[in-house]
């Protein structure tokens, strides 16, 4: 009985594995664009002015360029490799098709562990937002910020369970009015529309790198929050009509609109606050472009860019629920986490029980850590993804050759881009360990010890060759 | 080849999986944080005794900006000058080193293990 | 009580009705729906289609 309702749906999930209910595609070129642009803005409305703090508005500029070097080359080399790999999962199932099984593991942990922590981060910005408003609106004494926070994920969460065509048109619309805003404020700030409020020249003097070129390099840990969680465009591959033609397409306009994005945001934000207060997201500016906004004496700024702000960190949120749970829900699949994960929902057509479950791990960490801690959790996880995206393409180009597998895109200069993105990472390494090392060495730590669980322990409930899912030819070498 | 064949995982077996992974997800960002290890802790190396916005540094445009930001010499104090420490050891940078190449050498050994085994069970020996 | 208390209670309030809802539903699809059906979804169906397409 409970089939009838499901293969009266079109062709969709239906396919000839025996998948009787399966997500749906739904999805077109606008709803990537806003599930991976949608996901970074929020970047530019907070965290990111980390980096001046540690190492000065300069620092912050020269890291936020190189952040976007490395993130092109992301772009480019996970537009290929997603193009022929079309799976909810997205790395994972790349890692698991081109390296081996540990290294998908490790790679779905990532994914999965970014996505949260950052949704996390979100969660706490909206919340500290609320008070913000309460406070200007006249509320006495300081708000609870907790039920605001829960209620964020909560309700997220809800819209993800209930559906993806909802989640990522929601999404659409949110993204655009937050990315509308970051511009409406530059016109009107920069001096291109009306006078102009940038005092670049006196703020920096005095100031231009306060800790030396040393600072310049550890900026670059959080100059990759400009752009962290682009990546995850691939996560909607299952879901997206056409995969080889609009994951590309999507990717790729994003980097795109985030690279102006970024630019125009250290330009606004540089030029009104001074950098030790820029540069400290907890006491001193937590929501930079709501900062600028207010400095700009204008009412209907400040409300625009708080509301930009608001919607800047739902449209995140939502999309890491919406990948996070994609990762979880295709390990899940696989049986790298208990195969009770990879249940979709018959009506809704959602990964419902790795939706529910993240819910409440985003929440001990949104209520139980400090902001940049959760910021740097989410930012090595993805670092460590970002590495592992060289040795990708590498081993596929080798595996493959472009003759033996059609792909939706190919990236231009190989292996250019990617001794760039690993050389890039590197560096990162370097800036997160100064001033992070401790984390840094507890989240490996805690990489190593998984992994020896999955590879002695987790790995023999999961089938062996019915894992290879790729109509691709045996790889060169094997 | 022989196919494998993965043994069928109870439901208890599953619940006890996912405590693991939750168990040590959460241990891994708060057992830093309980010790008192979290770095990045900023601090103010020269504290000054009468703070105004010359002795802080500031010149007469950044002073602006912080008193429209609703601070006075006193409150800016310690957001204005303390700093983070970035000198480091030879040694811990080399643990650090050390501990990501062990990292990348341990799962991608033990992925290629994996990986063999697979291709040759789907494309046959 | 200004109306940022209230707020503060309809937050907690929406919230609950919210995770109960999931919650609710979820009970209901598991129990109405058998496991073979609800994890049945397979990676690879649109490449496993396209082919399947070609041989025809």
């Amino acid at each position: 009985m409970a089939d009838v309702d499901i293969t009266s749906q079109t062709m969709d999930g239906m396919g000839p594995h025996g998948t009787k209910v399966g997500l749906l595609r739904v999805l077109g070129p606008a709803h990537v664009w806003a599930l991976g642009v949608g996901i970074v803005l929020v970047g530019e409305y907070m965290g990111w002015n980390f980096a001046v703090g540690k190492g000065g508005a300069y620092a912050a500029l020269i890291a936020c360029w190189f952040a976007g070097i490395l993130y092109s080359c992301v772009a480019m080399i996970d537009s290929e490799v997603t193009s022929t790999v079309a799976s909810a999962g997205g790395q994972y199932t790349q890692a698991k098709h081109i390296i081996g099984p540990l290294m998908a593991f490790n790679v779905g942990l990532y994914l999965v562990f970014a996505y949260t922590m950052l949704e996390a981060a979100n969660a706490i910005t909206a919340g500290y937002l609320f008070s913000v408003v309460a406070q200007m609106t006249g509320h006495a004494g300081d708000l609870d910020q907790r039920p605001f926070i829960i209620l964020v994920i909560m309700f997220l969460a809800w819209l993800n369970y209930r559906g993806v065509l909802a989640t990522l048109t929601f999404n659409l619309v949110i993204t655009a009015i937050a990315f509308c805003a970051i511009i409406i404020l530059f016109l009107s700030t920069s001096g291109v529309l009306g006078g102009g409020i940038m005092e670049h020249a006196a703020l920096f003097e005095g100031h231009e790198l306060p800790y030396g070129w040393i600072g310049v390099l550890a900026a670059m840990h959080f100059g990759l929050w400009y752009y962290l969680g682009i990546e995850g465009t691939t996560q909607a591959a299952e879901e997206v009509r056409s995969p080889a033609r609009s994951l590309p397409f999507g990717t790729l306009a994003g980097i795109m609109t985030l690279l102006i994005a970024a630019t125009l945001t250290w330009f606004m934000c540089s030029g009104v606050l001074p950098w030790e207060y820029l540069g400290d997201g907890v006491n001193g500016s937590v929501a930079p472009l709501f900062d600028t906004a207010r400095l700009s004496g204008s009412t209907g700024l400040l409300w625009l860019l708080g509301f930009g702000t608001l919607f800047a960190t739902l449209a995140s949120a939502n999309g890491c629920i919406n990948d996070a749970s994609r990762a979880w829900f295709a390990m899940g699949r696989d049986k790298y986490l208990p195969g009770w994960f990879g249940a979709v929902h018959p009506r809704y057509r959602t990964p419902y029980r790795s939706i529910v479950f993240l819910v409440p791990i985003a929440l001990i960490f949104a209520l139980g850590a400090p902001l940049d801690q959760v910021i740097t959790f989410s930012i090595l996880s993805g670092l460590l993804g970002y590495t592992f995206m060289p040795l990708n393409i590498i081993l596929f180009r080798r595996k493959w050759p472009l003759d033996t597998i059609k792909r939706g895109y190919e990236h231009p200069f190989h292996p250019i881009p990617a001794i760039t993105l690993l050389a890039i990472c590197s560096i990162t390494f370097f800036a997160v360990f100064l001033g992070y090392g401790t984390q840094l060495v507890a989240m490996i730590g805690f990489y190593i010890v998984v992994s020896l669980w999955f590879h002695f322990w987790r790995y023999r409930f999961v089938n062996r060759g019915a894992q290879f899912t790729m109509p691709w030819p045996k790889p060169r070498g094997y | 080849m022989a196919h494998y064949v993965p043994p069928k995982q109870g439901k208890a077996s599953q619940l006890f999986d996912v405590i693991v992974l939750v168990v040590l997800t959460v241990g891994a960002l708060f057992v830093p944080l309980w010790l008192g290890m979290a770095g990045a802790a900023k601090t103010v190396a020269a504290p000054v005794t009468e703070p105004t916005w010359e002795a802080l540094g500031q010149n007469a445009a950044q002073a602006a900006k912080y008193e429209a930001l609703g601070y006075t010499p006193e409150s800016a104090h310690d957001l204005i000058l303390a700093r983070f420490d970035y000198s480091f050891s030879a040694g811990a940078l080399l643990t650090m080193i050390a501990v990501i190449l062990l990292y990348y050498f341990l799962i991608l050994r033990f992925s290629e293990m994996e990986y063999r085994e697979v291709i040759s069970e789907k494309f046959g020996e | 009580m200004d109306l940022w208390n209230w707020l503060e209670y309809g937050a907690w309030g929406l919230s609950a009705l919210l995770g109960l809802h999931m919650l609710v539903d979820w009970l209901k699809t598991d129990s109405t729906y058998s496991e073979d059906v609800l994890t049945s979804s397979r990676e690879g169906e649109l490449e496993a289609m396209a082919e399947e397409h070609k041989a025809h």
